[in-house]
């Protein structure tokens, strides 16, 4: 009764009217992420096909030169991840490899674990921090001590597919512009809780395609640091990383800067592990959105002026980075707050025809992504498709409510400085600086 | 089967007042007795001579101590180890004093006397000193019982300790392999008889010394020898040629790298921001140490501990080298009473004898086999006792001489009391573990009351001594397990 009513209503709709009742929809989130994503793929599609004689030349070059590359794993308390890590380098495709972990200072039997297997032969070297230092310190140390060519950061609760790293290499030998290839990440325990489903499905759509998508476009903003590939003349350049939180994104906007390319490679896949509870999920995302403010709009902010070293490319994908999480973010309450004015009564009409248009527009970038991914998903990734009818409560209310929350938290607080994601030394540090 | 009472009737009445008669002081006139070397005729007053030949034939219970000059210390080295392994316990115990007049003889050959009386400061007054300073020595040795020369090191080492009454303590030395010596006992030893240590560890193993802890040292696996280089060496190639850095993390920029990269002159400098490091903790720190290989260039944390003895030139990993515990020792009481007497008045000596004691080990091994049989059947009884005598030293104290005639009463009574069935090991002197076949709890708490009862008679008759005897007794039942058993009741009784 309540859906007919609602169709009724929709019905009964002018096309301006349909705009002004649902124009976030309309004008906004249909045009980014459905039509620029199908205008995309349907490039993307044929240009890959057109691209394998490219790929297979750049892997004629790669395995004649045979270069070495370092996977270095920095983290605290990971060694229960480390040894599967290990042996899913072991079965790589590309065998030039050197695995060096680095222990920021645990307080578990991750020393223990890491030095076995360094006197097993199954990782190259494993330096042990006792004192911690923050994330960008131990990938720093591990730079410091890496020998290879390119330098792949992986996190310590992932694993690759055997062909990830010779994959992830392989925009290196096609474009020599490229400093930097994003792998693809996954979810590796999507089957545990429904936690984990919600975000697996969020993954192929925002990394897997979105990423690809930005990556097309010249406007990747972000290469992973669960799995991201580095030339390590670049890295030499930027002397590795700077404080985080979020110092995944910040390395990729500093090496854009230098005027290099950042890419994403969809089928340098690696499989991650997600937080399995929303409580979990909440605390990481909040770590993650504040990121956002404090690199993008604090840090870089000179990428959006108009200086001497301006460039278009650089300035659409931090701008929009801003505009769609940012702004869009604003629009929402904007919205909510619009539509209480015009008329509450038909709050319930409007909240369950945006559900069925975001659902189906959901199911669309679904599919897109299916037709972007087949070779590499797995059975139980089409599953997913059943929990679908959920995603627009996961990204439209609760990651919503969440973004909303940690932006304000950074904006007034400057909350990303306490976080205890850093030794409360290097945070006291970053906030007195300003970085 | 002796009945303990039958002791009282027959001519070996013991009883304590006997072995205090023995050890009440003979009043003897000792002296002195300086024996002669080969190229000095050096002649002190107050002091007789005597020829090494001589030594063999002289009736020692005159003899206060030997003296020996070290004017040529190999000489008188020599001297030493001739009167120390002489079989004679009233010439190889009797004390020795070097004649010193020079500083430059080795420390573990000075120590390995009783005493050093130096030339230049001598006096008749300091030598009487030195006569009622070894005096309680003599005492000991004049109330030995004599019946045999002493071959067994072992027991000669114990007799050494306990006549002297002294904690044995290692010294350290560069001269020889071993890096520890037992000076005093050095010159009893053989190249033919077993070192030192091994001799040491039987008699603290037979609970005839008792131990204390010097060190722990490392000894060549090889040569045993203790002069071990330990090298830190690479990880990679084995080298020894590596140098250590310590990683420096500059909490602003995050860089982190060795701290030859931070170093500009005397200052710190970040390579990447170029900003200054001041302040250890406040702007930087240093999260661990990281050590470079010079050979070949390999980097690493935790370098390869070798040694190479000095000795056989041997390198080894630490843990494959002998790694043993350095005691002092002092005779226990059942040492001092094994001294007095022989080891023959050993009671687990006897008892093995008399009673066909089991090892350890075979007893665990019935012991499992009893409660897998109990449990399998389920249609007999068996008990598992633990017997304890308290109290030992002072036991071993009131025994005296009459610890053989004793304990074999002893091992008489527990033969009446238990059965040939019966399975008997003993843990050491104190604690015997019984497992009495087919016995209910009940019967066996009979028993152990009978033995109980007949052991405090036995001591009390012949040493009016009470006895400190604890006795458990447990069921085979199938949760029955031996180890924690033996530690509470060992609690218990402690």
């Amino acid at each position: 009764m309540f859906l007919e009513n609602a169709f009724e209503f929709l019905a009964g709709l002018s096309t301006a009217q349909l705009i002004a009742y649902f124009w976030p929809f309309f004008l906004l989130d249909m045009a980014r992420y459905l039509l620029l994503d199908f205008i995309v793929i349907l490039l993307y599609v044929p240009k890959k096909i057109y691209q394998q004689a490219k790929y297979s030349h750049a892997r004629k070059q790669l395995y004649k030169e045979r270069p070495l590359v370092s996977v270095i794993v920095p983290g605290k308390n990971e060694g229960k991840h480390i040894p599967r890590l290990s042996e899913s380098l072991s079965y790589q495709s590309y065998k030039n490899i050197e695995i060096i972990i680095v222990d920021d200072g645990s307080d578990d039997d991750t020393a223990v674990i890491c030095r076995k297997l360094e006197k097993q032969g199954k990782i190259d070297r494993f330096i042990r921090n006792e004192i911690r230092g923050g994330k960008a310190s131990a990938a720093n140390t591990a730079f410091n001590f890496s020998h290879g060519k390119y330098v792949v950061h992986i996190d310590a609760d992932s694993h690759l597919e055997v062909d990830a790293i010779e994959t992830i290499l392989l925009p290196f030998y096609m474009n020599n512009k490229i400093g930097a290839v994003g792998g693809d990440v996954r979810v590796a325990n999507n089957d545990r809780t429904f936690a984990t489903r919600l975000q697996s499905i969020e993954y192929i759509k925002s990394i897997s395609t979105g990423r690809t998508i930005a990556s097309e476009l010249g406007i990747l903003r972000i290469i992973a640091g669960a799995h991201g590939a580095f030339r390590r003349d670049v890295l030499q350049r930027l002397h590795g990383w700077d404080i985080g939180p979020g110092l995944d994104g910040d390395i990729t906007l500093k090496i854009r800067k230098l005027g290099f390319q950042v890419v994403h490679e969809p089928m340098a896949i690696c499989y991650t592990n997600v937080p399995e509870t929303f409580r979990k999920l909440s605390k990481q995302r909040f770590r993650w959105d504040r990121s956002m403010i404090r690199f993008r709009i604090r840090k870089h902010r000179d990428i959006l002026l108009p200086s001497a070293g301006f460039s278009l490319p650089n300035f659409l994908a931090s701008a929009e980075n801003i505009f769609f999480n940012l702004v869009l973010d604003v629009k929402w309450w904007i919205y909510v707050v619009q539509m209480l004015m015009i008329n509450p009564a038909l709050l319930g009409y409007i909240f369950i025809i945006n559900y069925i248009l975001y659902f189906l527009a959901n199911v669309f970038e679904f599919i897109i992504a299916c037709v972007l991914l087949h070779s590499s998903m797995r059975r139980k990734d089409y599953v997913l498709f059943l929990f679908m009818p959920l995603i627009p409560f996961y990204t439209g209310i609760f990651l919503r409510i969440v973004r909303t929350y940690a932006y304000l938290m950074e904006f007034i607080h400057g909350a990303s400085y306490n976080d205890k994601w850093n030794p409360w030394k290097v945070s006291r540090i970053a906030k007195k600086e300003k970085l | 089967m002796n009945n303990p009472d039958n002791i009282n009737n027959n001519n070996h009445t013991y009883d304590a007042d006997n072995y205090l008669n023995e050890h009440e002081e003979i009043s003897v006139k000792r002296h002195p007795y300086l024996i002669k070397s080969e190229n000095t005729s050096l002649a002190i007053e107050g002091v007789k001579t005597i020829s090494k030949e001589e030594i063999d034939k002289k009736d020692s219970d005159d003899v206060a101590f030997w003296l020996i000059d070290m004017h040529n210390w190999q000489e008188g080295w020599n001297t030493l180890c001739t009167i120390r392994r002489n079989l004679s316990p009233k010439i190889y115990l009797k004390p020795v004093l070097f004649i010193v007049d020079s500083s430059n003889i080795p420390d573990e050959i000075i120590n390995a006397s009783d005493g050093n009386l130096p030339l230049s400061n001598y006096s008749i007054l300091l030598l009487e000193e030195w006569v009622s300073r070894v005096n309680h020595t003599n005492q000991w040795i004049a109330n030995l019982h004599l019946d045999n020369s002493d071959s067994n090191i072992a027991f000669r080492v114990l007799r050494i300790i306990a006549s002297r009454h002294i904690e044995l303590e290692p010294v350290t030395t560069i001269r020889r392999h071993s890096g520890y010596v037992y000076p005093i006992l050095e010159p009893l030893f053989t190249k033919r008889d077993s070192g030192i240590l091994d001799t040491l560890s039987f008699l603290e193993s037979q609970h005839l010394l008792s131990t204390r802890f010097i060190s722990r040292a490392h000894f060549c696996s090889h040569c045993d020898s203790a002069f071990l280089n330990f090298k830190e060496t690479c990880t990679q190639c084995g080298a020894d040629d590596i140098h250590s850095d310590e990683l420096v993390h500059h909490f602003k920029c995050a860089y982190t790298a060795e701290m030859a990269q931070f170093r500009k002159g005397d200052r710190l400098s970040c390579p990447k921001c170029e900003r200054e490091l001041k302040h250890i903790g406040v702007d930087y720190d240093k999260p661990s140490i990281i050590y470079n290989c010079n050979q070949c260039n390999h980097s690493f944390q935790d370098p390869k501990i070798m040694t190479e003895c000095f000795n056989c030139g041997r390198q080894s990993e630490p843990e494959n080298q002998e790694h043993r515990t350095i005691y002092a020792y002092t005779a226990s009481a059942i040492g001092r009473n094994a001294a007095d007497y022989g080891m023959d008045t050993l009671f687990t000596n006897i008892l093995e004898t008399e009673l066909n004691l089991f090892s350890e080990s075979a007893f665990r091994d019935f012991f499992r086999i009893e409660l897998s049989r109990i449990n399998r059947y389920n249609i007999s009884n068996s008990t598992f006792a633990l017997i304890h005598f308290g109290d030992i030293e002072k036991l071993y104290i009131k025994l005296g001489n009459q610890a053989r005639n004793i304990f074999q009463a002893l091992s008489n009574i527990f033969k009446s009391v238990l059965r040939h069935s019966d399975v008997i090991s003993a843990k050491n002197e104190t604690l015997f573990l019984v497992i009495m076949t087919e016995t209910s709890l009940e019967h066996s708490q009979i028993a152990c009351d009978r033995l109980k009862k007949e052991i405090n008679e036995l001591f009390k008759s012949n040493l009016d001594f009470q006895p400190q005897i604890n006795i458990l007794t447990k069921a085979f039942t199938d949760n029955l397990e031996l180890d924690p058993i033996l530690e509470k009741f060992l609690n218990d009784v402690s």
